[in-house]
């Protein structure tokens, strides 16, 4: 997924601080993974993680696989904190856009989640498989399957596959991830070859061919090995021609899927009832249980978590698929009476602290600031183990390829270690460092963070000077590459379970400029030279296994960043629900098993 | 009274028309960019040029306020999208018509300042009347401390509290729901009641506290004496005498407080999870979405400047010396 | 005293010796945060049916708390009353309130001194004067209307028919002081207090609204208390006097005998400060000196003697120890002399008069 919308990490930053002691998190209840409980300095390294594998052919025929006690019908409930920015699927990038958009469209590829083992697969969505390479990686081909059809009955046929990739291009499509276009066209500025399908003009067959009804053929400029994940993003799937509105299309899209978007109230209310064409046949994803989704949105904090544990009335089918609970009300949730009803699961958002490159030069000087940093503490007055589990990688658990490590022992010492610290300091000859710290002023918790941070490092010999950023130009401020801070807060979230969208765009310094993601300006010639060979590789786990390595490495030697929380999914839903399983790869509660009871 | 009301309508436009440039001015003045919260991952410059280039962020300032002022009026074509008039822009978010919105939006805003008000006219005005009537006595005090905790309660800390003892716990009240008054106007109602209430009880000191010293003010008037010395019975004066003289101040301070009355609708809103304004507000600021900021400060502006004209009519009525003028 | 009958409509029973109205020790006292107030101590007066008693007096002398004392329109939470008041027989300093209710507006009325604020702004003049008459008399809206008409026409409002649906603010003051007297005089009063009936008046209307008064009493043989502190207003109209000072009645008499051979100091310093068109422009007016005593904290043995000129005639400290008794009847409460009274009249005073 895409780092969250600044606004709703405010939103959720915007509540009182808890402070609470570092003690066990609660055990995930229903599938998916389990993070057995234990000292959460010590989480991590004995999380287990489930590993997303890519399946066969055999693996994408429908119908999904059976819940135990799932039943047809009922009314399913979700409530979102703040509204859905995006209902065209070219636009959707933020994992709650991703998920409520599985319910009424369809994509190339997608996640079949196993809903008692939480084993998760990427498999052939509408697609017969996972697609066949050729030309080393570089051309991909997918076959449509049988039986599938639009919510007006119409057929599925790959060139509305083609016209939904070239809509992609369009110039109001600016939202949705963008590297279908990049690869097929080699640019970054991908509208200067081609501006989307108004007015008529299509991509060669060169590019994106569709040699029959059923089958499309990718043509990248380069070798893409992870081409089937990034065939599971939202975007791409196919759009009728008759039915595209436009920009539009983003508050009315046309289903494919399994409901169709009965009425829409923008921040209020979407409904989604059953799409009569949809063939469970052909899916082997969707189970499609409720008969109706009724989508609340603009539930705020704390209420809405309030609502999920008192489950009165019809909220005892009430789930929040994306929204952890409130961070006042984690304690609350530990309590064993929601032990039966709790999910605790890992998001594939990575916190970090970056620390300016340009501004900090000295390598020494970095590691002695992670060193001194106190995790634990930033944790607690965050609100606890429940939101985020204390964690020492560039990449998170949720990406494959993780593993563990900790070259500055951060996790045997999570208050920070202010005498390894001073002596790397010493080393570099640096006298009374003083670093500023920028932080969002969106409540109570940063200002907390940014006190424990002046404590801790004051041990170290460093003064912290933190400056509160109003929320909304957080990110502008810390995006240009002049800032002139030392140390702010970032997370990072993959697009799909591949370091390939975590460390190259977060640590190639050919990349850094204003508002680009290396928030560190890292540029180090070793590593954008590894990650050039390592994109390359077609092996996907030995890519993995490289892009680990690497990460280590650039901790090591580099020290940009401090990673410090792999972010948790934390929340209770309703007694009423069944089936509940769990998307590790948006970090989200999977619709497509449950049902109402 | 009808140049009264031309010189009122006239002298709105132009505060409105201010408060749009203001707001614009503001928004521009920021550090922040827009466009940063739509480009997702991918904030390239040419991204975000051509978001700049799908709002209007790449006009001048002044064009872009002018352009949008015209359009509340003439309607616009827009890069995404057509918006007739009244067009108050497109959203940033969702390229919905910011108008559409608003009328989505308003009815549960101004249900609640509505039912908001009466009850705390009904209480507050209530209590105070109790209170100049028994002046002195066990009640009078009793309301005059009450009221006091009254105002120094924040909704967002009742709001709450009222929600889990009055709904899940004692299961008296709708926890507060959307009211559609067309559909559903029964559910409409219970679903308020809850809000309204919550959001009253910060204005009940106030009134009970005003409304029982301009009743002993009034009361010691001498036209009260006079209707007195009519020989007049002593609830017949205090009710049609006295409170006839202290309706006009409290119509006066209800005026100045309808700001506020607005203000802790949208407070109440969010506590309650309603879709109002409020909601509207909190995520056109937090997502900088300009056109549904301008929209809801107009909206709101526009609602306040009605009201009090509705109120100085009131006043007309109340007392002959404003009407017959 | 007679138990109380209905009263013989004969206004002047020769039989009974009871007066209409009488005033025995009234005292009145205020509880303020500054201490207790003495706003009337120890006031007797009586009046008769068919006659006008002229109380006159500074402001603050006590004149019209007396009289709400009489209609009982004082706050009861801070004021204390004690003495008789004896209304056509009938006691009502402790009647009830429902008793007074009763009688307000009914068999006694007032007539307030700024219409401006004494009447309601918010109901029609029709509606204020109708009131009364409807409670009182359980008439109908209707016929409260023509009364109103009635009464409008009765003070000289002219066109009736359309003013009675006016408000006091689209009146005249005269008009308006009309109005007020056609409030007091709707149920047919037999008492009528007219506290500064005309103060708030330029001269010329001021006549006219006294002329009025004398009028409508010839016609329905009311009793008119009428408070003032102009003596000028009293010569014309009232058959006894009584000049209130600190809470106290210092002097009474008929009204020829209070203009024409005042007793108290007090009483020449008010005959003295009147402007005359007859009087020298030479000879400037001699106000009282000093300023009126407070009511918290009065002055003892004679409440006037600060600003008395007379007290070395009395000899001694009688003034400041000794409170002067007010005679039954024609009299003063001074210690001076009779001779002394009527020689310092004739030699220093008079002259000034003229």
């Amino acid at each position: 997924m895409k780092k969250r919308r600044a606004y709703s990490a405010a939103a959720v930053l915007s509540v009182g601080a808890l402070a609470l002691s570092a003690c066990s998190s609660g055990n995930g209840g229903g599938g998916g993974s389990s993070n057995p409980s234990g000292g959460s300095t010590t989480a991590a390294s004995t999380a287990k993680v489930q590993t997303i594998t890519v399946g066969t052919a055999a693996d994408s025929v429908g119908p999904a696989p059976a819940v135990a006690g799932a039943k047809k019908g009922g009314t399913a409930i979700d409530l979102e904190p703040a509204g859905i920015n995006h209902l065209d699927p070219a636009e959707a990038y933020v994992n709650q856009e991703q998920v409520i958009g599985q319910l009424f469209s369809r994509q190339l590829t997608n996640y079949k989640i196993d809903p008692t083992t939480g084993k998760t697969t990427l498999v052939g969505d509408l697609a017969t498989d996972t697609g066949t390479s050729s030309d080393g990686g570089k051309t991909w081909t997918f076959h449509l399957k049988d039986g599938l059809k639009w919510q007006d009955g119409t057929a599925i046929t790959s060139d509305q596959v083609k016209y939904g990739i070239e809509r992609l291009f369009s110039s109001f499509e600016t939202a949705g991830p963008q590297y279908l276009q990049q690869w097929l066209t080699g640019q970054s500025d991908f509208r200067k070859v081609y501006g989307g399908p108004q007015g008529g003009k299509s991509l060669p067959d060169s590019v994106l061919a569709t040699p029959d009804d059923k089958t499309i053929v990718f043509h990248f400029k380069t070798p893409h090995a992870d081409a089937p994940y990034a065939m599971a993003l939202s975007g791409s799937g196919p759009i009728l021609k008759a039915k595209d509105t436009g920009p539009k299309y983003d508050t009315a899209p046309f289903s494919d899927g399994p409901y169709v978007v009965s009425s829409y109230k923008p921040g209020k209310a979407l409904e989604l009832t059953r799409n009569k064409y949809w063939d469970a046949k052909t899916d082997p994803i969707r189970g499609a249980f409720p008969d109706k989704w009724d989508i609340q949105l603009g539930v705020e904090q704390p209420g809405l978590t309030q609502r999920l544990e008192q489950q009165s009335g019809s909220d005892k089918d009430a789930v929040s698929l994306v929204q952890s609970a409130d961070p006042t009300q984690m304690s609350v949730l530990a309590a064993s009476q929601y032990k039966s009803r709790l999910e605790s699961n890992y998001q594939p958002f990575v916190d970090v602290f970056n620390i300016n490159v340009s501004r900090i030069k000295n390598v020494k000087v970095r590691q002695a600031i992670i060193y001194a940093f106190p995790m634990q503490q930033v944790q607690t007055a965050l609100g606890g183990p429940q939101q985020g589990e204390l964690g020492t990688n560039l990449i998170g658990p949720t990406v494959s390829g993780f593993k563990p490590s900790d070259p500055y022992g951060k996790l045997t010492k999570p208050l920070g270690d202010p005498e390894k610290a001073k002596e790397l300091l010493k080393e570099a000859g640096v006298k009374n460092l003083h670093l500023s710290f920028a932080y969002s002023n969106s409540g109570q918790r940063w200002a907390n963070v940014a006190t424990t941070l002046k404590n801790s490092f004051a041990k170290a010999g460093i003064t912290l000077d933190a400056k509160a950023i109003d929320p909304t130009a957080y990110y502008t401020l810390i995006g240009k590459t002049n800032n002139p801070y030392d140390l702010y807060r970032t997370g990072w979230g993959s697009d799909w379970p591949n370091a390939s969208t975590v460390i190259p765009p977060t640590q190639d310094g050919r990349l850094v400029a204003d508002d680009d993601p290396n928030y560190s300006h890292l540029n180090d010639p070793k590593v954008n030279s590894e990650i050039d060979r390592i994109s390359k590789i077609t092996d996907l786990t030995q890519q993995a296994a490289e892009w680990q390595t690497l990460a280590e490495t650039i901790m090591k030697t580099d020290a940009p960043e401090i990673p410090y929380l792999y972010d948790k999914y934390y929340n209770v839903y309703g007694d009423g629900l069944g089936g509940i399983s769990y998307n590790s790869a948006y970090g989200t509660i999977n619709p497509n098993t449950i049902y109402v009871k | 009274m009808l140049r009264f009301l031309t010189r009122r309508v006239l002298g709105a436009a132009v505060i409105l028309v201010l408060i749009s440039l203001v707001t614009y001015l503001l928004f521009f003045a920021l550090p922040s960019d827009p466009a940063l919260l739509s480009c997702g991952k991918n904030c390239t410059p040419s991204n975000i040029a051509q978001i700049h280039k799908n709002l209007g962020l790449d006009k001048p300032i002044i064009v872009q306020w002018w352009d949008y002022l015209i359009g509340i009026f003439g309607g616009r074509h827009l890069p995404l999208g057509n918006c007739p008039a009244p067009c108050f822009g497109l959203s940033f978010n969702n390229q919905t018509p910011v108008w559409a919105l608003l009328k989505d939006r308003y009815p549960t805003t101004l249900s609640l300042a509505i039912g908001g008000s009466f009850i705390f006219l009904v209480v507050g005005v209530g209590l105070g009347l109790v209170s100049a009537w028994k002046q002195g006595s066990v009640f009078d005090r009793a309301a005059s401390s009450v009221s006091l905790l009254g105002q120094s309660v924040q909704i967002y800390f009742i709001g709450p509290l009222a929600i889990y003892l009055l709904s899940y716990k004692l299961g008296w009240l709708n926890r507060g729901q959307d009211p559609s008054w067309g559909a559903h106007p029964g559910s409409s109602l219970t679903g308020l009641v809850l809000p309204c209430l919550v959001m009253s009880v910060i204005f009940w000191s106030n009134y009970s506290r005003q409304t029982r010293s301009l009743m002993v003010e009034q009361l010691s008037e001498e036209h009260v004496r006079t209707a007195r010395a009519k020989g007049m019975g002593s609830r017949y004066v205090f009710l049609r005498y006295a409170l006839r003289g202290a309706m006009g101040p409290i119509i006066t301070i209800f005026g100045i407080d309808l700001g506020s009355v607005f203000g802790g609708a949208i407070i109440t809103e969010a506590t309650f999870g309603l879709h109002g304004l409020g909601n509207l507000a909190v995520s056109a600021v937090t997502q900088q979405d300009l056109p549904l900021e301008m929209g809801v400060m107009l909206i709101g502006a526009t609602s306040i400047v009605i009201f009090n004209i509705i109120v100085d009519a009131c006043y007309a009525l109340i007392d002959p010396r404003i009407r017959l003028a | 005293m007679t138990t109380v009958t209905k009263p013989d409509p004969a206004p002047k029973d020769p039989v009974s010796t009871d007066p209409f109205l009488s005033v025995r020790d009234l005292y009145v006292r205020f509880a303020t945060e500054d201490g207790t107030v003495k706003a009337v101590d120890g006031l007797s007066f009586d009046l008769e049916r068919g006659e006008t008693l002229g109380i006159v007096g500074e402001s603050g002398s006590g004149k019209s708390v007396t009289n709400l004392a009489i209609l009982g329109l004082h706050n009861p939470r801070n004021t204390t009353i004690a003495g008789e008041i004896m209304l056509d027989g009938q006691e009502l300093t402790g009647a009830s309130n429902r008793t007074l209710e009763r009688l307000r507006g009914n068999k006694m009325a007032m007539i307030f001194q700024d219409s401006l604020t004494a009447l309601s702004p918010y109901y029609t003049v029709g509606r204020q004067i109708a009131e009364p008459f409807m409670k009182h008399t359980g008439a109908s809206k209707r016929e409260g209307r023509a009364r109103a008409i009635e009464m409008l026409a009765r003070v000289g409002i002219p066109q009736p028919q359309t003013r009675v649906d006016d408000f006091p603010h689209q009146f005249s003051g005269g008009m308006r002081q009309r109005a007020m007297i056609a409030l007091a005089l709707v149920c047919d009063p037999e008492l009528v207090i007219a506290d500064e009936p005309t103060t708030a008046l330029d001269v010329t209307v001021q006549a006219q609204i006294l002329d009025l008064l004398k009028d409508l009493q010839q016609e329905t043989g009311t009793s008119i208390i009428l408070i003032t502190h102009d003596l000028g207003v009293i010569a014309n109209t009232a058959d006894k006097v009584v000049v209130m000072y600190a809470g106290r009645a210092v002097e009474r008499g008929t009204t020829r005998e209070i203009l024409k051979a005042p007793e108290h100091p007090y009483a020449w310093g008010l005959l003295s400060s009147i402007p005359r068109l007859t009087a020298d422009v030479d000879v400037p007016l001699s106000p009282i000196p000093g300023t009126p005593p407070s009511l918290l904290n009065p002055p003892s043995g004679c409440p006037f003697h600060p600003r008395c000129a007379f007290v070395e005639k009395v000899g001694g400290d009688r003034c400041s120890t000794e409170r002067p008794q007010l005679p039954d009847g024609r009299g003063s409460a001074c210690h001076l002399t009779t001779e002394q009274k009527r020689d310092i009249f004739i030699e220093q005073i008079q002259p000034r008069l003229r």
